[in-house]
């Protein structure tokens, strides 16, 4: 087995040779190169991928859209083993859903990756494994789908590829688990025109995991598209969601709820490009700090020229409930059209204490009546999801958080 | 409905083509030989005669900033800087620092009364004190009239040229330079610590409410030149200034570099109100030409309850490169940020302000209004944040944006970032054309669609308008004439 320290010492003695450019490798970049060289099964996508990120390295703060994240400083402890990440342990989150298999990537699906950036490369380059979902034109899907992406202690990779074609309808919940090791989770999710799409995403990790997600998403002309996010787990967290609106008259509903405890780092990236006219999009991010937590959320709005008559509205609301936690927001609007309205807003703030004095007028002990405001804070959006069952489920998430965090 | 045809014309009216100050004087001057290395550094110290200490300090900032790289963050694209064929040091060689204004080169006067400052006429009328001549001679800011300098020192303030200050008061220079934006800060602060040449030094002493306002009008004039001024202003305890600035230069056809620093200090309980309405050559329609305007401004609220406002007004520039900000240390402090950038033919503008709040109760707002026309782009950069111990601080943001055509950008670019449980930031940002909805309300009363554009834009801007002392309010409203102060009549 290969350690940083016997990786050290090898080099010392000449007998490993350091293959980047980059000043110094980190503990994390130099388990992550030599896992890489000493795998099995390569493809020239794979080789591409870890040529780009040695050639890079991890990002720092920098690189401005890590600004938040210096990924290369906070990613430590890289699992030496690549193992595969497991599906089927848990039951589903709602009763109806049924479970898609974790399979061996196709070429088709390798031929998808993107190295544009560090999650993309470190997941183009080790993914081996993910699900995959093709709803045919008109189908409907009567009951969700379920993606369960389990990671326990090893590094586990995967890319997980869904397709809406035309007019097609359902519900697909991507749930991150496990309760440690680094995982890297790509999903590339196509929507096609007239397409109705709700896409849930829990991740509810240990508190000692890794978790690097992606989602990349296409928007055919009229389609409807929501994103739910919910980030309960994981010692350090990145999910970046970059949504290609590409049909005219489409909508993208975004709502994210980050729920971030002592000493996680969770961070949600979205990037989102109106590239046609006539298009729509809302999202909403609530955001709960305790303890030593640190939340990130950085949402850009970009709109191109042509992409007259964008409406585009973004809220990020922070309860920061703690002095030692810490929030950061970078609600960017990047407009090349005139004809449109774009807003952004984002507030900070602690619970109000005359609605808190208001519930304890009544009797409701302080905690309690904490937990309810902060459940009312983020309940709210996650009635907009307009599923009932599924808005149980995640309810529920929620409040068994509350009842360990709150 | 991309804005209607006299709003489009009132903001062409600011167009380079228009550009009234374009004008070059003619007046012989001295140069230093093109070109920065260490002698070229020794060479200003020498001229100005500079105590030994300054030179060290410019010496070790010369050598940081050759270990430096430029920034390349900012939304703005423009070719390499040939940092070595610029003159670093140019004054008119009639200058020997006149005391009277009868010692000043006539040609110098003409020029500022060409630029509508004439300077006797303005003492009498707007009460105005002392003009330094950041005139034709780029570098070179010579202050030209005494009378009023005399009548400030009576209440103790001191105003003055950087370079007189550094041998009237080296105590307080010595202090507070580099205080605020200290030499390793960034690079162009850094080649302006090694090169400065002049700018203005203010002084107000404790309990004194500076009796008028002070006023810097910068010229650039010479070719191939560019500007480094440095300006330090600082309030005592329970002082009070309100501080003007101004700048034009030529149309030329190269570009020239800008680089200023300014540092502000206020102690318990005073407040600086500082105004600027930028107007540098803008460059010609195609973007050739116009000024780099690369400037770092600062201020630091040391004391109590102490207030720094920022007022600016964006027109020039070929880009613009500014972010005033305010560090508030002292508990119960308060920020201030107020901006119009108005952005057209090619110009680039990449500015906004950063709010740092450390102590308790400090407080901070910030309203900027873009207006992208033409093939401009305009961006917004601000940050904002609450440092651990900064309780209750409070933040209110508003940045809005107009697009006059399909052809600019505008763009927001907040850092917003809390570390405090009792911090409440509030943002907001909009990005959009004339509403609709305005409009009709407007022409259902009987105001036609070019009146009632003029109205909605004019309201748009109206809020940091109102933050501009007087004299400058008007100066403004013309410049941004898309204020449309005359067609509403």
């Amino acid at each position: 087995m290969v350690t940083p320290k016997s990786l050290a010492k090898q080099r010392k003695a000449g007998k490993v040779m350091s293959v980047v450019s980059i000043a110094k490798l980190t503990e994390a970049e130099e388990m992550l190169f030599s896992a890489y060289d000493e795998r099995a099964e390569k493809s020239s996508q794979s080789d591409a991928a870890i040529a780009v990120l040695k050639a890079n390295g991890l990002p720092t703060r920098r690189v401005e859209s890590w600004h938040y994240t210096d990924l290369r400083s906070v990613l430590k402890n890289v699992p030496a083993e690549v193992g595969e990440a497991v599906s089927g342990k848990v039951d589903t989150l709602v009763g109806n859903a049924s479970l898609l298999a974790l399979d061996a990537l196709s070429n088709h699906e390798k031929a998808d990756f993107r190295f544009d950036d560090a999650i993309g490369q470190l997941n183009g380059a080790f993914a081996t494994s993910g699900s995959s979902l093709n709803v045919g034109a008109g189908e409907k899907l009567e009951s969700p789908k379920e993606i369960q992406n389990a990671v326990e202690g090893k590094a586990a990779h995967t890319t997980h590829t869904v397709s809406f074609a035309d007019k097609s309808s359902g519900t697909v919940i991507e749930r991150q688990l496990g309760e440690g090791g680094f995982a890297t989770s790509v999903t590339n999710l196509k929507i096609g025109n007239e397409a109705e799409v709700s896409y849930i995403i829990v991740q509810g990790k240990g508190v000692e995991a890794t978790h690097l997600g992606q989602i990349n998403v296409t928007l055919g002309a009229d389609a409807n598209f929501t994103l739910f996010v919910l980030n309960t787990g994981g010692k350090l967290v990145r999910q970046e969601i970059r949504i290609n609106v590409a049909g005219e008259g489409s909508d993208f509903q975004l709502r994210g709820v980050n729920l971030i405890g002592d000493g996680q780092h969770i961070d949600v990236t979205m990037d989102l490009c109106h590239n046609v006219p006539n298009t729509t999009s809302e999202e909403i991010i609530r955001n709960v700090v305790t303890g030593k937590g640190k939340g990130v959320f950085q949402g850009r709005i970009a709109v191109a020229q042509i992409a007259q008559k964008t409406d585009a509205k973004m809220a990020c609301n922070t309860l920061l409930l703690s002095d030692e936690g810490d929030f950061s927001t970078k609600p960017e609007l990047e407009i090349f059209a005139d004809d449109v309205a774009c807003g952004h807003g984002a507030t900070f703030t602690d619970l109000e204490p005359s609605y808190l004095f208001y519930l304890m007028s009544r009797g409701i002990p302080e905690k309690e009546a904490r937990a309810l405001l902060i459940k009312g804070f983020v309940d709210e959006i996650v009635e907009d999801l307009d599923h009932e069952a599924l808005e149980e489920a995640i309810v529920s998430i929620i409040d068994s958080w509350l009842d360990q965090n709150g | 409905m991309p804005a209607v045809q006299e709003t489009i014309d009132q903001v062409k009216e600011i167009d380079v083509d228009q550009y009234k100050y374009g004008f070059v004087t003619d007046i012989e001057s001295e140069k230093a030989p093109k070109g920065l290395n260490e002698d070229i550094v020794r060479f200003i110290s020498a001229k100005k005669n500079e105590p030994e200490w300054l030179f060290e300090w410019r010496l070790d900032a010369y050598k940081r900033w050759l270990t430096m790289e430029e920034p390349e963050w900012a939304r703005v694209d423009y070719p390499k800087i040939d940092f070595n064929d610029i003159y670093y040091y140019a004054a008119p060689k009639s200058i020997d620092g006149p005391k009277t204004l009868d010692d000043v080169d006539p040609e110098l006067l003409s020029t500022y009364e060409k630029l509508g400052i004439p300077l006797a006429e303005q003492e009498i009328l707007a009460g105005v004190q002392e003009r330094r001549v950041a005139v034709d001679a780029v570098f070179d800011s010579v202050s030209v009239v005494t009378t009023f300098k005399e009548e400030l020192s009576k209440s103790g303030v001191i105003f003055m040229p950087f370079s007189e200050a550094v041998h009237e008061h080296p105590e307080l220079v010595k202090k507070y330079l580099g205080s605020v934006v200290p030499t390793t800060d960034n690079y162009y602060a850094t080649l302006n610590s090694a090169v400065f040449s002049d700018g203005s030094f203010v002084y107000v002493p404790k309990g004194v409410h500076c009796p008028m306002e002070l006023s810097t009008y910068f010229r650039i004039n010479e070719q191939n030149t560019g500007q480094f001024e440095r300006t330090l202003i600082v309030c005592e305890e329970g002082a009070y200034v309100s501080y003007l600035e101004g700048c034009t230069a030529p149309q030329r056809d190269e570009n020239q570099l800008h680089a200023a620093v300014v540092e502000l200090v206020t102690m318990d309980d005073a407040e600086i109100k500082y105004s600027t309405v930028q107007n540098w050559y803008p460059g010609d329609k195609d973007g050739k030409g116009g000024i780099y305007n690369f400037v770092t401004k600062r201020g630091d609220c040391r004391g109590k309850n102490s207030k720094i406002s920022w007022t600016q007004v964006e027109t020039g520039s070929a880009i613009t490169w500014k972010y005033p900000s305010c560090i508030l240390r002292g508990d119960g402090s308060q920020g201030e940020f107020y901006s119009i950038a108005v952005s057209n033919g090619r110009q680039q503008v990449d500015s906004g302000t950063k709010m740092i709040h450390l102590g308790k109760n400090t407080t901070s707002r910030i309203i900027s209004k873009g207006i992208s026309a033409g093939n401009s782009q305009n961006t917004y950069r601000g940050q904002v944040s609450a440092h651990r111990k900064a309780e209750n601080a409070r933040n209110f943001t508003q940045c809005d944006s107009l697009l006059i055509g399909d052809q600019c950008g505008a763009h927001t670019v907040p850092y917003i970032e809390g570390k405090n449980s009792s911090a409440q930031f509030e943002h907001e940002a909009t990005t959009s054309k004339i509403s609709e909805d305005q409009l009709f309300y407007c022409m259902q009363r009987g105001i036609d669609e070019e009146e009632a554009t003029a109205l909605i834009v004019n309201g748009f801007v109206r809020e940091v308008i109102q933050e501009l002392p007087m004299e400058f309010a008007v100066e403004a409203q013309k410049l941004i004439s898309i204020s449309l102060e005359g067609s509403v009549g």
